[in-house]
Parts: structure tokens; C-alpha cells; sequence
């Protein structure tokens, strides 16, 4: 229990600076919670930071060599990286080489093991009182005619945002990585917002090369391309359509790594690729 | 001699009455291997059929041996399609089967399926196909609209039960509760609680006083306290309730009549719903808290706190608790205390990130077990465990039958000690020798498989994952665990040694799942050519596109062997997701493009 609680104390809320003449407001919400608390909340419980940007620290498993190993990695940065595994697998799942630690639970697909229906279903009710979880004075009757439609309104705004999607959470795949992830398309605002949450799952403390330390999703220049399957089964590269839209039809997200390294097990080279998605 | 000659002039009605007397569906199915006759009795008399896994046998063949067939019970995908690890379009499809009991089996009455993909088309071949039908249970499914659910009611003459659990059904309007006609009057019970639309409320009512019989009523969100209200002054004999939305001001006829509605239903033993509730409309059903056995929380994040305490130690004869971790340990220590007799407990997580005091612990399952000695069924999500607690209560409670718990993190070891929680698991394998479901989490080592495959002799489904060290691990399990009909495993580093240690095992179970694990194509394969009578299915969701995309412009016909994908290329390449399971229907003809079957 401590140690969780002071891996999230070192997780500040930040502003992300390339987004900022979009999104001055609003703050990145990887928070794949089931509460789903948006920003407003946030403010007001300092010590249940319910909503916040994971960092690389959110990859080490946390506890691991007691107090020592938490304060040591609560000090230690992006570079710490490295085993911090108890018992580093001799096989362990990483095709690509002891790469990355095993991500927190939020961002993994399919964990924490909970039927997708009671996922969905407690998600959305959270969404329409977002204060539901603070202490609430059970005193209160509620009128409910204007609560009702105050709700209604507030479903209103929220399924705008989720457009016909039935779900807001979308699974991402990096080449090399063998761990599928998600994310909740519903915290992100804009393409830049999802670069850098993309990133920031995906940012290897462990690999030593420091060329991978931007992955520069949205540049052409890029090492990686991040690229999206939309509602008819094409595969497309993210950033030609407005945001709404691409949030309405994106099925599932993939980025994808230029073929140079052998030992990231290529199977295709990115200019053969980058011709068949432009379409 | 004379013996002889007696035994074969039994007469064939004297061992169907014989069977009849059956009921468990392994000795049925024992008895029709004795001989040619008596398996003919056997499949002519069978009246109910069990398919664990809807691939396992093509579904003409099954309804052609069966054609006496009255209730049929399906499961299709696999476990893990519940946590969106199995594509959508992967199968599991309800049509096929449909089709084949309405060529074959024309005295079907009941129709039970989980995890299947079921279409109106379906629903309504249903309906027409089958004169006598009378119930529908789905759980957990897809692929249907209300629509489809108007098309039952419509024409199911003498429909008893209409049980819809957690399935994604498109909601087309409120009118398919109109469907109902009025000479109508069967039902006995009818749940629609996970129907995300408006209903009809006139129509609800009138359905409602015109089913006399009717015992179990879950409703979803959109009926309003009013029409509940209305609703429970009609059926006084109910006995398991769903709410709908339980708002209601306090000055209200609809919350008076309420309470007044809900002290006459004398007979009401379980109660689910709950969305929305507010502490008034709690209030309104402590006096029937007495008597109830069952109680489902699970989707009401607006009960906890004292809220929660106030309603929970009323329930003294509780067997069944579905709760959602917001009603923290001190929330569970009340149950601890209050609820002497309960045997299954479900905590959810209502929020993922928070581990603050609103969440449980280890604290909260040791005072469950101090208090509630009779407990054998658990599903406990939380943010820690530790070794100390697990061995407290697998002391406290040696009856455990089903046993799951889930540590957020993944391989989260204890906090106390840093230590992985082999020995905490390996208590609960020792000390609860009719273990029959078993889920792990937090920091394991090969160690614990070693205590699971030495102890855990009764247990039949095993779900892993975040866990273990090498092959061993698994070889122990595959080894030890003699009564294992399911394995599913995720992110662990089992490989090809782990995969092929003993393949005649798969046989002897449903099915394996392995997902995100250390095995190859190589190994697969091997696997596929050593057991034939096994469908090895490769699930490669992420592959398959590129693959595709890489033959430019060439119209590469993808068919569902796919041997182009299979046998081009690196065989040590791993495998995303293995499904494997054992058939007599052979490969399907059903799988989709990113399903390979080696």
C-alpha cells in the first residue's frame, strides 16, 4: 500500500508545452480509471490524485527491495531503467531483448481482468457524477427532476465526445513491444495530445540508445509511425483527419518502427508501407 | 446361461427409465459408451446437452444424436474474450447451432449460451422454429438488437423466461416490450437490466399485471421509482428484484409508495440494480434486508460509505454479496460482522488508480474471513496482499471452491516482506482441498505452480498471469492438477519446453489458452502435428494486416488455413495469442483471417 502511494505522489499533473495553444485548460488523462475523474476533480483531492500523465516511473514495478528501492526510485529519473524485477525471467515475454519493464495496470489490455461490459457500464456512470466519489452529505435529498436533467445534459456533452463510438478506450501496439496497451481517446483533445500520451506509454527507460528518446510520432521524419485502422479495416496514418472524425472511426492504433535494426524484428520497410497507407 | 439370455432381452424401457434417473452429464454420457444399445436409449432419451465449447463439435452432428433434445446450454469464446483479449469477428457464432437443432430437434425448449455471437436472424429462427420454446438465457453475448428481443416476445407462446446478463445488445427503441402479446401471461422471469435504452413503462406495467407467475424481475436504469413502485404493488410474490434508477425526492408518492410496495413483497430474497440510488430510496429497503440472500451492489458507486454500513447490517441472512471496493475494509468488516452465513463474496474495483481509504486491502479479506468461516466462493480485486493474510484466511475459511483474486499491479509482491506471494497461494491450494477455480496475481515464482500442481488435486480452471519464472512453472501444473479442464495464461514466460511438456494432457481438458507468452510458431506446430485430434489455433491479430499489406496490389486470396502466412517466414517467430482445444469437429470453417489453425 505505501508504495503506491508514493510512486503516485511523484507523478505530477503536467502541461504538456506543445499542446498548449489547444488545450491551455485541459491536462493529459491517461488515467484509464474506472472513475475516470476528469481535471475538475482532480484540484480538489490532493491527496487521491485521480487523474495525472504517467511517467516512466509508473513502468518499474513498484515495492520492489523495500523502502530503499522506492525512494531510491522516486529520486532516480528517466534513466534508472534497468531490472528492478525481483526475479528477472530467464525467458521473459520482451522479444526484443529485456527492453521494457511490465507497464502499469491501467495501460495494459485486458487488465485488470474485468468483463468489458462492467468496464464500459462503470465508466460512463462515473462520468455523468463526476463527484461521485468524494463524501457526499447523505442529508441532501435530491430534487430529482433537476438533477435529472443537469445529468442529461452532462451525458450530453460526455457522448459528444465519445461520438458513435461504444467504447472510449482504443488498443495500442509498438512494434517490438509484445504488451498491447490502451488508451482512453475520451481524455486526449488533439493529435499532439496523443503523440505525447503514445510517448510517454511507450518511452523505454531501459534501452540504452538515447535515440529513441522522442518518438516524434507526428514528424515525417521519425523513426516511428503511428498509424490507425479505422471502421472499414483500412489502415491509415493518424493526422489527416480532423480529430473528431478520426476519434468516431479509429478502431485501434499502431505504431511502427523503420526496418534498420535487425534485432527489433522487422517484418516490412517502412517506405513500402508509408506508400500503401497513403492511399 | 440363463442369466445371459435374460440380460439380452432387457427391455429397452426399463433402462430408459433407468436413465432417467441420470441427470449428471458425464454419467450419461458414461453410459452411452457401454454399448451400441444403450447408446442409442441414451441419445433418444437425453433431454439436456452441455457444450463447454461450441467448436468441440460440429453442431449438425450434435443435434442429429440428440433428437429429443430439450435444453441446450453453448459457451463459446474463450475466458479472455471478457477482457477484450480475443478480437471482435474471432467466432462463437450462435446461428449455425440454431439452425442445426431446428432441422434436428423440434422439442426445444431451452436455449442457454455465454460468450456467442448471436443475430436477430437468430433470434427470430428461434422463435418460429421451436413451438414449444421457453426459455432464453444469454449471457455475456453480441450481435443483437432489440429488435431481436421483439421478434421473441412476440412469438414465444408460452415464454417462461427471457434472461438477458451482461450481453451488448443494440438498443432500437423502446417498443419490443409492446411485443409481448396480450395472451401472454407465462412469464416467470425476466431480465433486461442490461438494456442501455428507454423502455416502455405502460407496457412494462401491463406485461407485469398480466404475468401472475412472475418471480424474478431485474429492470434496467430507465425505469424510474414511479413505475417500480407501480410495478411491486403488483407482484407481491417476487422474489429476486432488479431496480431500475432509484432517484426519488422524499416528499414524493412515488417513494411512499415504495416503501409501502416493498414491505408487502414478503418473498423477495435477492436484490441487484441500485443505479442511482440515493440514501432516501435505501432507506425505503432496510425493512426487507432481513430475508435476503442475495445482494448485488456491484453496478451502484453511489452506495458506500456509511450509506453502505447502514444497509449491510440489516443483511443477516446474506449468502451473496457483489460489491464494489468503494465500500473500503471498514465497509467489509461491517459485512464481517453482520453477515454470518455468507458464502460467495465479489468485490470490483470502482476505480483503478486511487489507492486511498476508499479502497480495500488485505485488512478487509482477513475480516471477511474471521467473520464469514462458511465463505467458498471469491472474487477480490484490490491494491495489496500480503503471504501472512492469504494463510489467515485460508485458515479461517478451508471451504473455498472458487478462489480469485486480483492484485492491480501486475507482479506487485508483498508489502510487508517483498517477497513474492507463493507461499500466500500455496496456503490456499494446501488448506482447500475442493478448490475447483483458481486465479492468481501479484509477484509469483515457478514456486507456487509447484504447490498448485502438488495440492490443488480437485481444481479444474487455473487463470495466470503476470506470473512465474521458467517452463517449470507451467510443467508443474500440466503435470499435477489431474482434474484441469481449463488453463488460460497471459504475459508469462512459458515457452515452447512449458507448451509441449505433455501434449496428451490437452486432450484431457477444454482448452489452453496462452496470450503474450515466450512460445513459438515452431512450437505450435509441433504441437498441431503431435495431437490431431486438437484444434491449434493461432489468434495473430496485429500480424495478419501487415502481412497483408506487404502484397502490393496482388489479390492474394487469404483463406482461412492460411499457409502462405504460416509457412512463410521465420517459424521462431512468437506467437501473440495460442488458443487451443480438443474437437471432434476438426478445423473450423468459420475462423476469420487472423485466425490461424495450424
Amino acid at each position: 500500500m505505501e508504495e503506491v502511494e508514493e510512486n503516485q505522489e511523484m507523478k505530477k499533473v503536467q502541461q504538456n508545452p506543445s499542446s498548449s495553444e489547444e488545450e491551455e485548460e485541459e491536462e493529459l488523462e491517461l488515467g484509464l480509471s474506472l472513475g475516470a475523474k476528469k481535471f475538475t476533480s482532480c484540484n480538489a483531492t490532493s491527496s487521491k490524485p485521480t487523474c495525472r500523465i504517467l511517467t516512466a516511473k509508473d513502468f518499474h514495478p513498484a515495492g520492489v527491495g523495500g523502502p530503499t528501492s522506492s525512494a531510491s526510485s522516486s529520486s532516480s529519473s528517466v534513466g534508472s531503467g534497468g531490472g528492478k524485477r525481483a526475479k528477472p525471467g530467464p525467458a521473459s515475454p520482451d522479444g526484443a531483448g529485456g527492453s521494457s519493464q511490465p507497464p502499469s495496470s491501467q495501460m495494459v489490455v485486458g487488465w485488470p481482468p474485468v468483463k468489458q461490459f462492467r468496464m464500459n457500464s462503470l465508466f460512463n456512470l462515473s462520468r455523468e457524477h463526476p463527484d461521485q466519489n468524494s463524501t457526499k452529505n447523505s442529508n441532501a435529498t435530491p430534487a430529482p427532476n433537476g438533477e435529472k436533467t443537469k445529468e442529461k445534459e452532462h451525458i450530453k456533452e460526455e457522448e459528444k465526445k465519445l461520438g458513435s463510438r461504444t467504447t472510449p478506450f482504443v488498443k495500442v501496439k509498438m512494434d517490438g513491444d509484445p504488451i498491447g496497451r490502451k488508451i482512453d481517446l475520451c481524455a486526449l483533445a488533439s493529435y499532439n495530445a496523443l503523440a505525447s500520451a503514445l510517448e510517454l506509454m511507450f518511452q523505454n527507460p531501459g534501452l540504452v540508445s538515447s535515440s529513441i528518446t522522442k518518438l516524434k510520432l507526428l514528424e515525417e521524419s521519425s523513426e516511428y509511425k503511428l498509424t490507425y485502422e479505422d471502421k472499414e479495416g483500412d489502415w491509415m496514418l493518424v493526422g489527416d483527419v480532423p480529430w473528431r472524425m478520426f476519434v468516431d472511426t479509429v478502431k485501434r492504433l499502431r505504431i511502427m518502427r523503420h526496418c534498420d535494426d535487425h534485432a527489433l524484428k522487422p517484418k516490412f520497410c517502412s517506405s513500402n508501407l508509408s506508400n500503401k497507407l497513403l492511399r | 446361461m440363463k442369466v445371459q439370455s435374460a440380460m439380452f432381452y432387457f427391455p429397452e424401457e426399463v433402462i430408459e427409465h433407468i436413465f432417467s434417473f441420470l441427470t449428471h452429464h458425464p454419467d450419461r454420457n458414461t453410459v452411452s459408451t457401454v454399448c451400441k444399445a444403450w447408446y442409442k436409449i441414451e441419445r433418444l432419451s437425453r433431454r439436456e446437452v452441455f457444450v463447454g465449447n461450441c467448436y468441440a463439435i460440429r453442431p449438425d452432428r450434435a443435434a442429429a444424436r440428440f433428437p429429443g433434445l430439450r435444453s441446450l446450454t453453448l459457451k463459446g469464446k474463450p475466458h479472455f474474450a471478457d477482457f477484450d483479449l480475443v478480437p471482435p469477428d474471432w467466432g462463437g457464432l450462435a446461428g449455425p447451432w440454431i439452425e442445426a437443432m431446428a432441422r434436428s430437434c423440434p422439442n426445444l425448449e431451452e436455449l442457454r449460451m455465454k460468450r456467442m455471437v448471436v443475430s436477430d436472424e437468430s433470434l427470430e429462427l428461434l422463435v418460429h422454429a421451436f413451438p414449444n420454446f421457453k426459455a432464453l438465457v444469454l449471457v455475456s453475448c453480441e450481435g443483437f438488437s432489440t429488435d431481436g428481443l421483439a421478434a421473441v416476445a412476440r412469438s414465444c407462446k408460452s415464454l417462461r423466461e427471457l434472461d438477458l446478463q451482461e450481453n451488448e445488445i443494440e438498443d432500437r427503441g423502446p417498443r419490443w416490450l409492446n411485443s409481448f402479446p396480450d395472451m401472454c401471461t407465462s412469464l416467470v422471469s425476466l431480465n433486461f437490466a442490461c438494456l442501455k435504452g428507454e423502455v416502455n413503462l405502460k407496457s412494462l406495467e401491463r406485461l407485469v399485471c398480466r404475468s401472475p407467475n412472475l418471480k424474478c424481475l431485474r429492470l434496467n436504469r430507465a425505469v424510474p421509482v414511479e413505475t417500480l413502485a407501480k410495478i411491486m404493488n403488483q407482484c407481491p410474490n417476487l422474489e429476486d428484484l432488479g431496480t431500475g434508477s432509484l432517484l426519488a425526492d422524499q416528499f414524493s408518492e412515488a417513494y411512499v409508495s415504495l416503501i409501502s410496495a416493498l414491505q408487502k413483497c414478503k418473498k423477495l430474497r435477492c436484490l441487484s440494480g441500485f443505479w442511482d440510488a440515493s440514501p432516501l430510496c435505501l432507506l425505503a429497503v432496510y425493512p426487507i434486508c432481513a430475508n435476503l440472500t442475495g445482494l448485488n451492489l456491484s453496478y451502484a458507486p453511489t452506495v458506500q460509505g456509511q450509506d453502505f454500513i447502514n444497509l449491510i447490517q440489516h443483511c443477516v441472512k446474506l449468502l451473496r454479496l457483489w460489491v464494489l471496493d468503494s465500500v473500503g475494509d471498514k465497509g467489509l468488516a461491517v459485512v464481517a460482522s453482520a453477515c454470518k452465513e455468507l458464502q460467495e463474496l465479489r468485490v470490483f474495483p470502482s476505480d483503478l488508480f486511487a489507492a486511498g481509504p476508499a479502497t480495500v486491502t488485505e485488512e478487509g479479506l482477513v475480516a471477511i474471513s474471521t467473520g464469514c468461516p462458511k465463505l467458498n466462493s471469491l472474487l477480490y480485486f484490490c491494491h495489496s496482499m500480503t503471504n501472512s493474510a492469504l494463510i489467515t484466511v485460508s485458515k479461517n475459511c478451508p471451504n473455498f471452491t472458487r478462489f480469485r483474486l486480483c492484485i492491480l499491479e501486475p507482479r506487485k509482491p508483498d508489502p510487508a516482506t517483498n517477497e513474492p506471494l507463493d507461499e500466500g497461494f500455496g496456503a490456499v491450494v494446501k488448506t482447500c482441498k475442493n478448490l475447483r477455480r483458481f486465479s492468481i496475481s501479484g509477484l509469483l515464482t515457478d514456486q507456487v505452480f509447484y504447490y498448485i500442481g502438488k495440492y490443488a488435486k480437485a481444481l479444474e480452471m487455473l487463470s495466470i498471469a503476470f506470473a512465474g519464472d521458467t517452463d517449470q512453472g507451467m510443467t508443474y501444473v500440466l503435470n499435477g492438477c489431474k482434474n484441469l479442464r481449463k488453463l488460460e495464461i497471459r504475459d508469462c514466460p512459458f515457452g515452447d519446453g512449458a507448451l509441449l511438456a505433455d501434449v496428451t494432457k490437452y486432450e484431457t481438458m477444454r482448452s489452453l489458452w496462452m496470450s503474450s507468452c515466450d512460445i513459438s510458431l515452431r512450437g505450435c506446430k509441433a504441437l498441431a502435428t503431435k495431437m490431431p485430434s486438437l484444434n491449434v489455433e493461432i489468434i495473430n491479430e496485429w500480424e495478419a494486416e501487415m502481412e497483408e499489406n506487404l502484397n502490393n496490389g496482388v489479390a492474394e486470396v487469404i483463406s482461412n488455413n492460411n499457409n502462405k502466412h504460416i509457412n512463410n517466414g521465420n517459424d521462431e517467430r512468437k506467437v501473440e495469442k495460442l488458443y487451443v482445444y480438443r474437437t471432434v469437429g476438426g478445423p473450423r470453417t468459420d475462423a476469420p483471417d487472423f485466425v490461424w489453425t495450424l
